[in-house]
Order: C-alpha cells, then sequence, then structure tokens
C-alpha cells in the first residue's frame, strides 16, 4: 500500500504551491484507509489473510491497465482504447503460446509479441492524434473498436485456451503470499513510477497536461512524446490482456471488458485529473486499490447485489469530493 | 424546362405522384396477399446475432449457413456488436432493399427492440422469426409475417442445474449462486428457478448471491470474494450461464479447490462441455445453439414457399418454449461436437421442439 509519505516524496519535486503539499494529495490514502478500517470493523473474513491476498491478486489487471491510463490522462487526453487493445493481446497471447487450436508454443516470446501489438495500436492512437488531429477520445474509441475487430478475426469461432505452464501459473502460483500477478502489477508500477519521475517521455506528459503552448513555445516538439505517452500506455493494455488470459486460462474478445472506465474511475479516484497536468501512478495504485476494497469490502460485509452498483457510485462520488476539495477551491473551476 | 407552363407543370407532377402511389400499393397488395408464393430459389436468408466473438452466437449462424445450404441457399451473416441502434439500422437497410422473398432468424438486442423489428418487417413483407427476447405484450398471433417467437424457460433450467447440483452434493450443504445482469428476464427466472430447486432440496442452504453480469472475468473476481468470505462451507456453485462458471472454475482452480466443489451453469459452450467431460463441471443446459440458427430460418423458409400457412399455425407455434437438455457426463458425448439433424428443419418437423405456449 502507498504511503502518503511517498505521495509527498513525488511532489516535492514540483514547483511548490502556497498551500501545504501534504495536505493536498493525502485525501485518497486517507479515504483509503478509511474504508478499510469500517470494512475490517464490520466484517472477521474481510480483515482475513486470505481476503488481503485476494483483494491485491484481482486488483493487479486493473492497477496495470490504470498505470498506463495515468500518462494519458497526466497529458490532458482521455483513452478509451483499453478494452479492444487488451482483447486483442488475450487472443494473440492465447493464439502464441501453447493452446488447444493450434501448435504454437512461443512462450515468453509469445507474450512479448501481445504486448507490442497493444503498443502498436497505441501507436496507432497516438498518431491519429497527432497527425490527423483527430480529439484522442474519438481515436481511441476507433482503435477499440479496431482492437475488438482483430481479436474477433483471431477468435474465429473457436475460444483458444491456453495449456502453457507458465503464463497459467502467474495466477496460481505465489511469492511471500502474494500471486505472481500482483508481484508483476507491483513492478508495472515502480516503472511507471521511475519513468513518470526520472525520465522526458514522464515529466513531458506531465508538461503537456499543465501547459502544452508554453512547452511548445519553448522549443520542444510535443507530437512525438504525444505518440510515444499512447504507445506505453498501449504496452501497459497488452500486459493487462496477457494478465487476464492468465487468470481466464483462455482468451477472450470481451478480455478489456468494462476496465477502460474502471481504470479512468481508478486514476480520478486517487487524484489524477482529467483535465491533465496532476497526479501520478502512485495515485493511481491508491485509487486502484480503493475501488478494489470497495468492490470487495461490499460483498464481504453482504449489501445485497442489488443494491452493490448505486451504494458503490455514492461511495466513489463521496471519496473523489472529499479528495478533490483542496484542489477544487485552489482551481476555482470544475469541468 | 424554364418554358414549361405551370398547368403542364402540375399536370406532370401530378402524374407522377399518381405512378408512385400505385407503386406503392401495389407492393403493399403483394405484401399481404400473396403469401406463401415464393420460389424456393428467390428466397433470401438473413440470421442477425449480437457478435461473432462468443462461441454460442458463431454456432448459431452457422447451423444458420447448415440449414441454408441444405436448400441451396447462403445465409448472410449479420452482427450489430450488442448495439440496439446499430441493429435496427441494419434491419431498415434490409427492409429497404427487395423484400418479397426476405426471411429472417433475429436475435432482438433487448426485450424493446424487437416492437420496430416486427413492424417494420410485417409492413415490408418479410418473413421473420424471433428469438429470446420480445415485450410480454407483443404477440406474433397479430401480425401476418412474424412467423414465430420462440424462447426458453429460464425457470426450468434454472431448476434442472439446481437439482443436478444437489445431486452432485448429495443433497446438502451451502452453495453460492452468481446471477446474470440483474434487470434482464434470463437471469430472473433462471434465479426464480434456484430458488424452486432449493424450496425442492432442504438440505442445501445459499450461502450467498451475487452478481457477475454474465462474464467470466467478473464471476472469477466475485467467486475468490466469496470463497475468502464463505471459505469451507461451499461446496457448490450454481452459475446462471457457463461462461460465468468457468470463471469461477478458475477461481477454486486458483484456491486449490478444484475437484471439491460441484460447479454448473446454462448455455453448453464448447468449454463448459469439455469441463463436464472432464468431470471438473457438472451440468449445464443446452438450448442448442446450431439449431436455433438453422430453425428460425426453416420456419420462415416453410411460410415463404407456401409449405406452412401462417394464418392457420395453432398459438403455440407461434411464440412458445422450446425444448431444452440437461447436459451431464452421463449424455455429454451426444453434444460434444455442435450439428445440426437436417431432418429437423423439414416443414412438417418444425415444430417438433415445442415444449409448451409463452405463459
Amino acid at each position: 500500500m502507498t504511503s502518503p509519505a511517498e505521495d509527498v516524496d513525488v511532489v516535492a519535486t514540483r514547483p511548490q504551491p502556497r498551500r501545504g503539499v501534504s495536505f493536498r494529495d493525502a485525501g485518497p490514502p486517507i479515504a483509503l484507509v478509511v474504508i478499510f478500517v469500517v470494512f475490517a470493523a464490520l466484517s472477521p473474513q474481510f480483515r482475513g489473510v486470505a481476503n488481503i491476498q485476494n483483494i491485491f491478486d484481482t486488483a493487479a489487471v486493473l492497477a496495470v491497465v490504470t498505470c498506463g491510463i495515468t500518462f494519458v490522462l497526466m497529458m490532458g487526453s482521455i483513452d478509451l482504447s483499453a478494452a479492444g487493445v487488451m482483447g486483442a493481446s488475450a487472443l494473440a497471447v492465447a493464439l502464441l503460446v501453447e493452446n488447444n487450436r493450434n501448435g504454437n508454443d512461443f512462450g515468453l516470446l509469445g507474450i512479448a509479441i501481445a504486448i507490442l501489438l497493444g503498443a502498436a495500436l497505441g501507436a496507432v492512437s497516438g498518431l491519429a492524434l497527432v497527425l490527423l488531429k483527430v480529439p484522442s477520445f474519438m481515436t481511441t474509441l476507433g482503435v477499440s473498436a479496431v482492437g475488438l475487430g482483430i481479436a474477433t478475426l483471431m477468435f474465429n469461432g473457436v475460444q483458444p485456451n491456453i495449456s502453457d505452464a507458465m503464463l497459467e501459473s502467474w495466477a496460481t502460483e505465489r511469492l511471500l503470499g502474494f500471486s505472481w500477478l500482483a508481484w508483476i502489477a507491483v513492478v508495472c508500477i515502480a516503472v511507471g513510477w521511475l519513468i513518470q519521475r526520472y525520465t522526458r517521455l514522464g515529466r513531458y506528459a506531465f508538461a503537456i497536461g499543465g501547459a502544452e503552448e508554453v512547452l511548445a513555445l519553448s522549443g520542444v516538439k510535443v507530437a512525438p512524446y504525444k505518440v510515444a505517452v499512447f504507445t506505453l500506455a498501449g504496452a501497459f493494455y497488452g500486459l493487462g490482456g496477457v494478465m487476464v488470459t492468465s487468470q481466464l486460462g483462455a482468451g477472450l474478445v470481451q478480455a478489456g471488458d468494462g476496465y477502460d472506465f474502471s481504470a479512468i474511475t481508478a486514476a480520478v479516484v486517487g487524484g489524477t485529473l482529467l483535465t491533465g497536468g496532476r497526479g501520478g501512478v502512485l495515485h493511481s495504485a491508491v485509487g486502484v486499490l480503493l475501488i478494489m476494497v470497495l468492490t470487495n469490502g461490499l460483498v464481504q460485509v453482504g449489501v445485497s447485489p442489488y443494491w452493490q452498483g448505486g451504494v458503490q457510485g455514492l461511495i466513489v462520488v463521496a471519496a473523489v469530493a472529499a479528495a478533490v476539495l483542496p484542489q477544487r477551491r485552489r482551481n476555482q473551476v470544475v469541468k | 424546362m424554364t418554358r414549361i407552363s405551370r398547368p403542364v407543370a402540375a399536370l406532370f407532377s401530378l402524374s407522377l405522384a399518381a405512378v408512385a402511389l400505385a407503386g406503392c400499393s401495389e407492393g403493399s397488395s403483394t405484401a399481404s396477399g400473396d403469401a406463401g408464393s415464393c420460389d424456393p430459389a428467390d428466397i433470401t436468408l438473413v440470421g442477425q446475432v449480437r457478435n461473432e466473438s462468443n462461441p454460442y452466437e458463431a454456432a448459431w449462424l452457422d447451423g444458420g449457413d447448415a440449414f441454408a445450404e441444405s436448400v441451396d441457399l447462403e445465409q448472410e451473416r449479420l452482427t450489430y456488436d450488442g448495439d440496439s441502434t446499430k441493429q435496427q439500422e441494419q434491419i431498415r437497410q434490409l427492409l429497404a432493399g427487395d423484400t418479397e422473398c426476405l426471411v429472417m432468424n433475429v436475435l432482438p438486442n433487448g426485450d424493446a427492440d424487437t416492437t420496430p423489428i416486427v413492424k417494420g418487417a410485417d409492413q415490408a413483407g418479410a418473413y421473420l422469426v424471433t428469438q429470446w427476447n420480445k415485450p410480454a405484450d407483443l404477440d406474433p398471433g397479430e401480425y401476418d409475417r412474424w412467423v414465430s417467437h420462440l424462447t426458453y424457460n429460464g425457470e426450468e433450467s434454472g431448476q434442472q442445474i439446481g437439482d443436478a447440483l444437489a445431486e452432485a452434493m448429495g443433497g446438502e450443504g451451502g452453495i453460492i449462486a452468481l446471477q446474470g445482469v440483474l434487470d434482464t428476464a434470463a437471469a430472473k427466472d433462471r434465479f426464480a428457478g434456484l430458488e424452486a430447486s432449493l424450496a425442492k432440496n432442504s438440505g442445501m442452504t445459499l450461502l450467498d448471491d451475487q452478481t457477475a453480469n454474465f462474464s467470466r472475468a467478473e464471476a472469477l473476481e466475485v467467486t475468490k470474494t466469496l470463497l475468502a468470505k464463505h471459505g469451507e462451507k461451499v461446496k457448490g456453485i450454481w452459475a446462471a450461464n457457463d461462461d460465468m462458471a468457468l470463471g469461477a472454475l478458475e477461481a477454486l482452480k486458483q484456491a486449490g479447490r478444484d475437484g471439491d466443489v460441484a460447479v454448473v451453469g446454462i448455455d453448453a459452450v464448447p468449454d463448459a462441455l469439455t469441463a463436464i467431460q472432464d468431470g471438473s463441471m457438472t451440468a449445464t443446459v443446452s438450448s442448442d445453439g446450431p439449431w436455433q440458427g438453422g430453425i428460425g430460418l426453416a420456419i420462415g423458409y416453410c411460410a415463404a414457399i407456401g409449405e406452412i400457412d401462417v394464418d392457420k399455425l395453432p398459438e403455440d407455434n407461434r411464440a412458445f418454449f422450446a425444448e431444452q437438455f440437461l447436459i451431464t457426463d452421463d449424455n455429454v458425448a451426444d453434444f460434444a461436437t455442435p450439428a445440426t439433424d437436417p431432418a429437423d428443419f423439414e416443414c412438417d418437423n418444425v415444430f417438433n421442439r415445442v415444449a409448451g405456449p409463452l405463459s
């Protein structure tokens, strides 16, 4: 779990606002702790070790996808391509590793190709955005449809089930109590954070979201960085698709269903703004945990399924409202 | 042109309008008048489902192809990605073309989507068979060209797999239920079936019911959470469709519980049949997708060539529950390879699987 202290560390390198830095980003982690404590008090099963492991295991895929989408949101763009990209990479990896449809057995290479396919689709989104000047909302929606189309072609009426021992073990084997998928997500968050903090790509993504004109006027060619950010995001979705395939033991066209909006929700709940220029990978990780704790906790305390959707929505809105209260006061604007 | 006098122009346009109107009335008179007079070779067959990316609907369209081939025609395969607007658009385009001998076998996206499809087809004189979804008060008996609507009794299938689950568990133990999309009739009926089965098998306890929205991935998550919540008490999992049952199987595998928890589903997707064959799943129910794809076209075809007189069909052939099959390891081999039997599609046999009128 991310402690507020680490967040302070991240933002400390950015220009200091007048207000206290720690207070500004503390909203989501506090909300996470509060919600966790409430559920733990209500349900003994919730605070059990098995369930804590379960929360981390199920959060893994959403964490990786959210990692990717965070970079796009930081730029002030939006990305709705996750569902399609994940579907395409899920089918690709299922057909490339050992499976029941063909004789392929490429193992890690197959996984790499699936992730590259995701990156390629991301690059298409980025190129359409900078070359054709189509808003990211539309390009990524289109790329999502393209991804689903590719996936459907590969699906070809028969579901590929994987029998690759390594990929299957990602979901079942555990290290220090957590599944490999959870560890992969941790590595992704770490890599994402390093990119965001130490590379030009990450810093420019922030700057593009904050003030693109200023950046362009100071002589930076913005377009290549935009394409690179979408490509990076695509690679994360590709990995997400591979991870879903590992979990389900089969390549599904619907592998990424719903992940586009859950990832955006998680990022925003964590404190990444849709207008860009604020937030980051660690914020989003907190957001992912918040959503997962909420989904899990509502089932654990026995809220009726007919009420769950509504209750979850209310709590999310309340959490976001509490989290962005200090920011809203400063910005004086809500779009 | 500018020198044509006003009266001439008026006359000209009037006569044009008259021709157009005559065309119209002629069109509509063939639509209602010459029912069942199509030459088999002139018939166009169209099968429309949500998408080809799930095995059930892909098998449905394959069944349609098999029927089309048996009468030397081709089926036009249409998919609308579960998008109601897109479905209506496709139907409008079809009906704007030559509709005289058009036969459509349609899976409406939702109940509300059926009404415009039915009205459009009836007006254009196309033969229509719909499946699964229709509003309760919309009756094929009131239309000339909407030959039949067929669906399946969800309460019956929910109960069948509930009973099979009870049998596999020796009549007692705790189960969890994975419901479908809560506001669909299929989810409601199937769950009502489970409740009926639970009332009958008093040793069974429903520990928890949650929705996983018919999705494999969601079922995986929900099942993991419920396993963490109820632990060893869970001896059986009832899922409202096979996709969720398969997701639950993965969750059991990841929790190291596969083998000691019985799992049942509905739909008979290929993976579920494999799972029943290898013993990891207990039962499923088949509506026979390939048959559905063929039978809708066959009923429409027989009406179009005059072998079936739509007006004289009994009520339970216009709107009916079709027969469904419980699949366990006893009979799974018979269903392992989806295939259609051409005899089912002969005009005398198309109503052989009527299980009862819609209640």
